[in-house]
């Protein structure tokens, strides 16, 4: 909200700065987002918490700066004339819920014109449009009390007021010149023959004050504050009127603004009062009363304060304190001030106006217990993070991408039971996602195109889907690999090395076909799958113009966190490794398994270790072949072997592999 | 034999002495050492000789093998051939580094800063019911203070009728922790958030939160200021100061939001920061000449929200607070854009190597 200082002036005598009055109220609570010099005055742009309705007014705000300046605010009360009584109109309330009090004030002869320097000066600098005296009146009115008025053509209402709810599919133009088609939730205005207004949100344009107007119609009413949000909503507006009606108003000011129009009416538009009517009833005005211990106050807070500084600063809120004990005080609150209900409101409107800065601060002894509530998250977020530490080691690095995705994209992954979003902002978003490679396809995309290559990435994050008792949300890890080398198996070993990280004993790599995927493993550990890694299919490929062959891998977070294992000291041999070479070629029909079976039975616990040392692709290799050649390791536990043993062992494996199907030894 | 000995060792020393560089050198031990040297002629010609003389002739030669091997290799030290010309300026080998994204750093970076206050880290889940992100925390449906929290809803059945959404703060993980635990609890939980904002340089749909609370029975409010000026202390600088602005949250009374002086223009030093605050001339680009940046929100947990959860608010008091995590990231690393946290440009995550 925007307000002028010469404004508040009126009210309050300010002898600090602008700055000094802005600093003292953000520090109070009213932050001042902007501060600007305009002309002779100053305009503060204040941000309004939803529970201060108060600060929507000019009284209000002088109110809280009075507090803050230790002073008190003056205001003039306008007399409250209701004579002579409106007998050519009834006013009819259809339901008191959803408006308990409606005041009208005909003013009859006046003229329009525009409006005296210092009211439109007034209006501007609250950031509205000065438009003629009577609109600026009830604007004028609204932006001092907090109650929107509104006036009307009195010559352009036929017949009797109603206060009701719009007919299905009634129609209303309003003063912004668009026509809207009303529901049941629109509060309306309305007399014989048609909607006059949208209650507490627009006038409507077929009763508007225009240059010709002689008489008006000034509407001052309470409105449910749930039904003005509700019809604003339901008509996509959103007004100064509308904003105020939906935080509530204080029905006590509610006289003295229609009031004051009148009077200001009468002596700028030279009109006179021809006819004041009300329907409904005021609410009562309640002032709460709400008793406060010294002692928790102070514990609360975490200082010593004595009664006396309480009571001084509670009373520059016009709060009415009185004492009961040592330790006891009533306090009476100010009828305006809805918010406060409890004994932590008193806290806050005392620690405020005091000074949080003042309290100091102190640090706590805490035990969190945590691990006995058997939340269900527990460890989670620790496992989670040793594993992007394990994995940017491995040389991955952690990307982050959007849950949410666009439907079409994650169909054409073949995603299912994903769970749609009723209220998206656009179609690329209104998904959430059921697996991590369309995040993935897109960021290593993202990087091919900006021609960066030989990427490997991973991410951390859930996924979701919905299942037979609603939806199921499980933490998820993804890798991925582009470019130069086999990236097949760099994924692979990226698999096994995390497995081995997290101790785990018993995994085996299974052969599947997947969608979207060529050459495709899963990963089995305790007979449960956690997790695949394959080629991205060429058709996928295409379909999102990746420029690059992908290999993808997902496991799932949870299962590795269940199948991780203490690690403690495992012994190593002392005894030397012997290793011997070996040179296959091997036919594509036959499986490396194979010769990692035939090893392994036939090292009498005397393998150490295998691994490819290089691969041969010459001409003269028939195309049917693979070659490679393998370094076997030897080593026992108990003794140093003998190149003769190891002669012997290397030995009878060349003849299991010479006689093995496929298997040609070079 | 004894002259031709002499006179081969008298060569030696006279090339050792001319011999300079290592390859000289080099080139004198193929000349005296190597397969086709004088010395290895007399050793070939000992098997010749009888026994007698063999021992002699053998130890003396093996002695002047030792001395010539010796100070060859006292004097070869240097790099051999091709490393002569060894050029040190060639560009370094390139590594495959991997690495966190800067936001899950910053992120273990702040929680571990309330572990060491003795916190436990806790995550939540980022579908939620209306219950647990709105209605426990005080915030009832059709009210005002709902309108900060624009949700993103989900298309699936509740049993009680109620909405599954994607959480719009991580507070509802306040609430799961305190129905389930009792206190004393001090945890703090970040994670992903959702909030139907079109994405800009400063807004996205998807960002991330940290939310911390302390439930006991004698925590009040000067310890919520204590623990978050460690943390502003340990996560930017020791010289920052806080400042606790009085704010609106549904879920904490009394309510703060919390400012850090901005460390890059540190405006905050000058007399009379309002007039700078407010009206400065040279404005500073982070902070935009207010001289403090906006960093988290707290407050003393609602006695309401205790209840809520079934924890007696006349006996436990509790602070909390939440944060998010882009935006201490873009202020602690000088990040102008939140959109560079989703793209993943390898130019930008290799910036932040772990």
């Amino acid at each position: 909200m925007r307000f002028s200082l010469n404004f508040i002036k009126e009210f309050l005598e300010v002898k600090v700065s602008a700055q000094k009055l802005a600093s003292l109220l953000t520090m109070a609570g009213m932050e001042v987002e902007r501060l600007e010099k305009l002309g002779g005055d100053w305009v503060f742009d204040i941000e309004v918490t939803s529970n201060r309705y108060d600060w929507l007014s000019i009284l209000g705000i002088a109110q809280e700066a009075a507090a803050c300046l230790n002073k008190k605010a003056k205001v003039k009360y306008p007399l409250l004339l209701k004579k002579p009584l409106l007998k050519e109109r009834k006013i009819i309330i259809e339901d008191s819920k959803d408006c308990p009090l409606y005041i009208a004030r005909v003013m009859r002869d006046i003229t329009i014109n525009r409006s005296p320097s210092w009211l439109g000066e007034r209006v501007l600098n609250c950031g509205l449009n000065s438009i003629n005296n009577i609109v600026d009146i009830t604007n004028y009115s609204m932006l001092k009390w907090g109650n929107p008025l509104h006036a009307f053509d009195e010559d352009k209402i036929e017949g009797n007021i109603y206060i009701r709810r719009a007919q299905k599919e009634e129609l209303f133009a309003g003063i912004d010149g668009k026509q809207r088609i009303l529901q049941k939730e629109n509060l309306v205005i309305a007399d014989e023959k048609k909607v006059i207004a949208l209650a507490g949100v627009m006038g409507g344009k077929n009763s508007e004050v225009d240059k010709n107007t002689k008489n008006v119609f000034i509407e001052a009413a309470i409105f449910s504050p749930l039904t003005i949000r509700r019809s604003a909503r339901a008509a996509g507006l959103d007004t100064e009127s509308s904003y105020r009606f939906q935080r509530r108003v204080s029905a006590d000011c509610l006289e003295y603004a229609c009031a004051e129009a009148s009077k200001l009416i009468q002596d700028l538009g030279g009109g006179r009062l021809s006819g004041y009517k009300e329907a409904g009833r005021k609410p009562m005005p309640v002032r709460r009363k709400i008793a406060i211990s010294l002692i928790q106050l102070n514990t609360f807070l975490g200082d010593n304060f004595s009664l006396g500084i309480v009571k001084s600063i509670l009373s520059r809120l016009n709060f009415t304190v009185k004492n009961v004990s040592r330790d006891k005080i009533f306090v009476l609150v100010p009828c305006s001030r809805f918010d406060i209900k409890r004994e932590v409101d008193i806290y806050e409107e005392f620690a405020r106006i005091y000074g949080y800065e003042k309290i100091r601060p102190q640090i706590p002894f805490l035990v969190s217990q945590l691990r006995d509530t058997g939340y269900p998250q527990a460890g989670l977020y620790q496992f989670k993070n040793d594993l992007r530490n394990f994995l940017s080691f491995l040389g991955l690095r952690e990307i982050i991408t959007y849950s949410i995705e666009g439907g079409q994209d994650l169909t054409k992954l073949g995603e299912r039971n994903a769970i749609n979003i009723l209220n998206p902002l656009r179609e690329q978003e209104n998904v959430l996602r059921s697996g991590l490679l369309l995040g993935m396809i897109k960021s290593i995309k993202y990087n091919l195109n900006r021609a960066k290559n030989n990427l490997r990435f991973f991410e951390l994050a859930n996924v979701y889907k919905v299942s037979e008792d609603g939806y199921q949300e499980k933490p998820c890890l993804s890798l991925a690999a582009t470019g130069e080398g086999d990236n097949f198996f760099y994924l692979k070993g990226a698999m096994e090395e995390i497995l081995r990280y997290l101790n785990t004993k018993a995994f085996q790599f299974k052969e599947a076909s997947l969608t979207n995927f060529t050459h495709a493993l899963e990963i089995i550990v305790n007979k449960k799958r956690v997790g695949f890694l394959g080629k991205l299919d060429e058709k996928i490929k295409k379909m999102f113009d990746l420029k690059e062959n992908l290999f993808f891998a997902q496991l799932d977070v949870s299962f590795l966190m269940q199948s991780k294992e203490d690690k403690s000291y495992k012994p190593f041999s002392p005894y030397p490794v012997i290793f011997r070479d070996i040179s296959i070629a091997l036919r594509k029909d036959i499986k490396f398994k194979q010769i990692e079976n035939i090893i392994r039975e036939n090292t009498k616990g005397y393998l150490s270790g295998y691994y490819i040392v290089s691969t041969y692709q010459g001409k003269d290799l028939d195309e049917n072949l693979t070659a490679f050649t393998l370094r076997i390791s030897y080593q026992s536990k108990e003794k140093t072997l003998t190149s003769h043993e190891v002669d012997s062992l290397h030995g009878s494996i060349r003849e299991k592999l010479n006689e093995a199907e496929g298997v040609i030894l070079r | 034999m004894e002259e031709k000995i002499k006179s081969l060792e008298k060569a030696f020393e006279e090339d050792c002495q001319k011999a300079a560089t290592p390859k000289e050198f080099e080139f004198l031990r193929i000349k005296y050492l190597g397969r086709s040297s004088r010395l290895s002629q007399f050793f070939s010609q000992l098997p010749n000789l009888i026994p007698q003389e063999r021992g002699i002739w053998g130890k003396r030669l093996n002695c002047l093998k030792q001395k010539m091997t010796a100070l060859l290799a006292n004097e070869a030290r240097g790099p051999l051939k091709d490393e002569e010309n060894f050029d040190l300026t060639f560009p370094s080998s390139p590594f495959q580094l991997g690495s966190r994204h800067i936001l899950t750093t910053v992120n273990q970076k702040i929680c571990s800063i309330f572990e060491n206050l003795g916190f436990a880290v806790a995550e939540g889940g980022e579908i939620e019911d209306e219950w647990h992100n709105f209605t426990a925390l005080n915030i009832p449906l059709e009210h005002p203070s709902r309108d900060v929290f624009d949700t993103f809803y989900l298309d699936i059945k509740e049993k009680n009728n109620g909405k599954y959404l994607l959480r719009s703060h991580t507070s509802p993980s306040q609430t799961r922790i305190m129905k389930i635990g009792k206190p004393p609890l001090a945890v703090i939980s970040p994670g992903r958030v959702y909030r139907p904002d079109e994405v800009d340089a400063t807004h996205s749909f998807m960002f991330h939160q940290i939310e911390g609370f302390a439930v006991g029975e004698d925590l009040n409010f000067a310890h919520l200021k204590g623990v978050l000026l460690h943390f502003a202390h340990k996560f930017f600088t020791p010289e920052i100061t806080l400042r606790f602005r009085p704010h609106f949250f549904p879920f904490t009374e009394p309510s703060a939001e919390v400012d850090i002086s901005c460390f890059v223009c540190r405006r905050k030093k000058e007399k009379g920061a309002s007039r700078d605050t407010l009206h400065a001339s040279r404005k500073c680009s982070v902070c935009k000449g207010k001289g403090w940046l906006e960093v988290l929100g707290c407050g003393m947990i609602h006695p309401q929200v205790l209840d809520n959860c079934e924890i007696d608010s006349k006996k436990y008091k509790g602070f909390a607070f939440g944060m998010g995590v882009e935006r201490i990231a873009m202020l602690k690393y000088g990040i102008g854009d939140i959109r560079l946290f989703y793209e993943n440009d390898v130019r930008f995550l290799e910036q932040f190597s772990i």
